[in-house]
């Protein structure tokens, strides 16, 4: 199930702003309360995928380790991409939420 | 621990050289911040730890394959519309030159000409419909994040339109080449043929542009399927 939320939850993780493999990582940790036990390595191609999709822009910077890192972005285009997400997150969330609510243990048939 | 780990990825990534590049210094980058992150200190241990948290690099290769593929579809797609026009500009600035220097076929030679004319034409435009099927099929779609049955068959019927589309502008090609070699005997070779000439060695270069693209989707789905099989 996660892997199907994967875009919108790394998509989520850069609209703090820019950052690089690890540091996305970590935001969706620390977001996520630690829930999503990803191997960290899934979220690379994720970011290849979404830079491919125009949603990421991405470019080296050298940091003070001295290795080059990549540094991804979200475009405008994946602002717009993360707000419809969000809010058909929100509806899907809105709908389960209104189903569970309302469920009623099953009776007997009259 | 860590260089032989990103050896094992980077290989199985070996077919897309930019990418294995790319993957090799952003996951270095990765495994190391991780080891230094490592509140119970560094050392082997902790560059294990990092390893295990990053995954199986064959299962990373494989998504990774899967955006190259998807990458150079669209490269390739992109290429025949280019390609394409190409070979028209080579076409058309080859048939005003000999308008320019009045050079006309001989009356022997006109009926086969004809023939051969209309072969290069409706060959020509076929490649020019297919070529644009091809790029609409493969523009319009989403870049999966796996290579599901239904993404293995897109990428067999792309490959199968990008043949069909190289083969009608090879039949151009050579159609082309038949005409100019019909106008060009019994002239002596001279500075104002060497127009007609290059606009054939476009061309045929521009054949071999795509047949090297084709080549090279094709090798990557064959990766692709094979590090989805490992």
């Amino acid at each position: 199930m996660l892997k199907g939320h994967l875009d919108l939850i790394v998509l989520a993780a850069l609209s703090a702003g820019p950052a690089h493999g690890y540091a996305v990582i970590e935001e969706i940790r620390r977001k996520s309360g630690h829930a999503f036990d990803l191997p960290e390595g899934t979220i690379y191609p994720a970011l290849h995928r979404l830079e491919q999709a125009g949603l990421l822009v991405s470019r080296w910077v050298t940091a003070e380790s001295g290795r080059r890192r990549r540094v991804y972005a979200l475009t405008r285009r994946g602002e717009r991409a993360l707000a419809e997400r969000r809010a058909v997150w929100h509806q899907f969330c809105a709908a389960i939420g209104g189903l569970l609510a309302g469920a009623r243990p099953r009776g007997r048939p009259a | 621990m860590i260089s032989d780990y990103i050896e094992t990825l980077v290989d199985a990534l070996s077919f897309d050289r930019s990418l294995s590049g790319r993957v090799r210094q952003e996951v270095e980058d990765h495994l190391w911040e991780a080891v230094a992150a490592d509140p119970r200190a560094g050392g082997p241990k902790a560059e294990q730890r990092a390893i295990a948290n990053f995954g199986d690099p064959h299962a990373i290769a494989a998504q990774f394959a899967v955006v190259s593929l998807a990458k150079q579809t669209r490269r390739v797609s992109a290429a025949i519309i280019l390609v394409i026009a190409g070979v028209f500009i080579a076409m058309k600035a080859r048939v005003a030159w000999y308008a320019m220097m009045q050079c006309t076929i001989g009356e022997d030679i006109r009926a086969v000409s004809g023939i051969v004319s209309l072969v290069d034409r409706y060959s020509f435009w076929l490649s020019v419909i297919i070529g644009i099927i091809g790029w609409a099929y493969v523009t319009g779609r989403r870049i999966p994040a796996a290579f599901y049955t239904t993404d293995r068959k897109q990428i067999s019927r792309f490959l199968l339109l990008c043949i069909a589309a190289t083969g009608a502008l090879v039949v151009s090609v050579i159609s082309d080449g038949v005409l100019t070699a019909l106008r060009l005997p019994g002239t002596e070779l001279s500075p104002e043929f060497l127009i007609p000439v290059f606009s054939m060695a476009i061309e045929i270069a521009c054949a071999g542009v795509l047949f090297f693209q084709i080549h090279s989707v094709t090798q990557r789905a064959m990766s692709t399927r094979i590090l989805l099989k490992t």
